[in-house]
């Protein structure tokens, strides 16, 4: 796991890739600092913060783009999987080298309210701990990059699917009303997510038949609870929408107060990104 | 010790192997051979864990590469088909990270490292970045990484693929050599290679294994007797005349080549070599002659028949290639394998021929097709390949 750590690290700083992240990185979080807290004269570091995740749209795809996608291209995944390692040590041994990667940003934050320290009364606490939350919304993205990466052997298809996971986890807040918080629509919804778990069930195991039972088993067990417990259903899609929503439980920290529920949104993300890879590279020797 | 026990892999409704079983002893040198598309690759695939089989096990050194894969993996070597590499790595630095991943120890990594270096010729570009290497460096480098770890099993699929002359007799001596230290298993579709170099020859087609000895026995137990190949511009019917005490009624095959010379071919059924006595009935009937050959059933005739009972097989022109290279042995069969290596590389993926069936099907047929045209030009010695296909 080491070994891949430490290849992962040095090739991602000494290529293009780690460059651009790097840079894009301190150069939005730069100009916020600038704005919010310079210019504007703010004592805490979360406006500039938050305002900072544009970020993700870039150093996501470009950090996580290559990292299953390429090796399947190149077919280096076959030195890695009949090496010595688990399958669990390869996805860690990655995650980890783009964690660090995308550390040396987030360290290089922490200088920033030392630098309007002087000139007032300002929160460390608060300031260092929206660094963390943007830290660790950062581990769930790349997590959830890495888990697209593994799914293809196109690094564009794989910047493009995971560009649009960003894309869709930042906008979805706006959706909520747009969505009806009625009983019968919402178990319509239920349904549908039936459905999309057979679809998963059928992409994981290709056995179709395997499918058409979670999904039957599933909208049954819906129906059955329409039928039995009608009110429950009501606003249950907002709330659904709401567990696939990165930018609510950011912003909850940003506006509100800090949530320990928020930090462990993030990290159980990482940790289904993580597993699913994972799932994905066996998968993918079995079928 | 590699034991592989009724092995199957099945990608959707194609059967890539079909319950394939045998064993490997130590010691010695294994050619996997096979038309393209018979699962050689996916069968090396799965006995280094890359892939999982279907059903069946394979236990590599006494562990099982399902159950113990980190165990087994540590006892192999592999180089796959295409060789694993980062191009934006140097070779030290490939290889040195091939070491770690391979678990050498620590103290041992540079060492191991300058040794395959050295083995292999390439410390000459130790410190080159491997994008910027040809590609015969490039399967080198491959090579050297199967080697870094000192396994005790090396799987190879296709090592020459990719060399030139020179290098493929360099690689054919190192494989030779360690032979003598290692259980060597070796791909390929080269089939002068795998006569020279292997001590036993497993012929695979479709998935399924059809003969497993030495190719001396090979030779013995499936060869058609001797073949005699006589050239000469005399008419047919004097040749015929001489040959038919020799042949049997009807049994003298003549055809004539583009230069307006005869060439008749006998199968010889019985004792020893019998050119003198032809030679000598020529003179006598007063018929010319330029030459008298004698051609004993080689790997590829077996290969050919064993393959070919198999129903449809997916025989390219690549191994056309090689018939004709072995009939002309001294004078361009390492050229003509250089140029197959290619070749192969080029039109052949096993991993994903064999997710799709009805390509390679389709495939093959263009290839016989391809195959029965280019024998036409390749004058009368390739000829008798191109009838069989």
């Amino acid at each position: 796991m080491i070994a891949i750590y430490k290849r992962e690290v040095k090739s991602c700083l000494t290529s293009m890739y780690g460059a651009i992240a790097i840079s894009v990185m301190l150069l939005i979080v730069g100009y916020m600092f600038r704005y919010y807290n310079l210019h504007s004269g703010a004592s805490s570091l979360v406006y500039a913060v938050f305002n900072s995740n544009l970020i993700f749209y870039i150093v996501v795809p470009v950090l996580t783009m290559r990292s299953f996608a390429e090796e399947r291209r190149q077919k280096t995944d076959q030195l890695l999987l009949t090496a010595p390692v688990s399958p669990m040590e390869i996805v860690m041994g990655k995650y980890l080298a783009l964690i660090t990667v995308y550390a040396i940003p987030c360290l290089v934050m922490c200088v920033l309210p030392l630098i309007i320290s002087p000139y007032g009364e300002m929160s460390y606490a608060v300031d260092y701990v929206s660094i963390l939350i943007f830290f660790l919304i950062g581990c769930a993205y790349l997590a959830c990059g890495m888990f697209i990466s593994s799914l293809t052997d196109n690094q564009i298809i794989a910047a493009i699917g995971s560009l649009l996971f960003v894309f869709l986890t930042m906008i979805l807040h706006n959706t909520y009303t747009l969505v009806s918080a009625n009983s019968f629509p919402s178990m319509v919804m239920f349904v549908i997510l039936a459905v999309i778990a057979g679809a998963i069930v059928v992409a994981m195991t290709s056995n179709f038949t395997a499918g058409i039972c979670t999904t039957a088993v599933c909208a049954a067990a819906v129906f059955i609870a329409y039928f039995v417990k009608q009110d429950w259903f009501a606003g249950k899609p907002e709330m659904i929408l709401k567990c696939l929503d990165f930018y609510s439980h950011f912003e909850s920290f940003a506006y509100s107060s800090f949530k320990v529920a928020d930090l462990l949104y993030f990290v159980s993300v990482a940790v289904i990104g993580i597993v699913l890879t994972f799932t994905s590279l066996q998968r993918r020797r079995w079928n | 010790m590699i034991e592989v026990k009724n092995l199957t892999k099945q990608y959707g409704d194609h059967l890539a192997v079909d319950d394939l079983s045998f064993t490997v002893d130590e010691g010695s040198v294994y050619g996997f051979l096979g038309p393209n598309g018979a699962g050689k690759s996916t069968t090396m695939n799965i006995m280094t864990g890359y892939l999982a089989p279907t059903e069946g096990e394979v236990i590599i050194n006494g562990y099982s590469i399902l159950d113990e894969p980190e165990k087994a993996k540590r006892t192999i070597g592999y180089l796959p088909e295409i060789p694993p590499l980062y191009p934006d790595m140097t070779v030290r630095e490939y290889l040195t990270f091939a070491a770690e991943l391979k678990k050498v120890p620590r103290k041992d990594r540079k060492a191991q490292v300058a040794r395959v270096m050295e083995e292999l010729s390439i410390t000459d570009v130790a410190d080159r970045l491997i994008k910027n290497l040809s590609k015969g460096y490039k399967q080198r480098v491959g090579f050297a990484q199967a080697l870094v770890s000192n396994p005790e099993t090396l799987i190879l699929d296709e090592p020459t693929v990719g060399l030139d002359p020179k290098q493929i007799i360099e690689i054919r001596e190192l494989i030779k050599e360690l032979g003598k230290k290692h259980t060597v298993i070796l791909s390929s579709h080269i089939l002068a290679e795998v006569s020279e170099i292997c001590d036993t020859v497993m012929i695979i087609s479709n998935g399924r294994l059809v003969a497993l000895d030495t190719p001396e026995n090979l030779a013995a137990g499936q060869g058609q007797g001797t073949q005699i190949i006589i050239s000469s511009p005399a008419d047919a019917e004097t040749l015929e005349s001489v040959l038919t005490a020799f042949a049997g009624e009807g049994k003298v095959n003549i055809s004539e080549g583009s230069d307006g010379l005869l060439t008749a071919t006998i199968d010889y059924e019985g004792e020893g070599d019998p050119r003198k006595e032809i030679v000598t009935a020529l003179a006598k009937a007063g018929c010319p002659y330029y030459s008298v050959d004698v051609k004993k059933a080689s790997l590829e005739d077996i290969f050919l028949e064993l393959t070919e009972n198999e129903g449809d097989v997916d025989y390219s022109e690549a191994d056309e290639d090689d018939s004709e290279a072995e009939e002309e042995e001294s004078v361009s069969s390492t050229d003509a394998l250089d140029a197959e290596g290619d070749e192969s590389r080029a039109d052949k993926d096993d991993s994903e021929a064999d997710r799709d069936e009805s390509e390679t099907e389709d495939a093959s047929g263009e290839d016989k097709d391809a195959s029965d045209k280019k024998a036409d030009t390749f004058g009368d010695s390739a000829e008798k390949a191109g009838e069989e296909v």
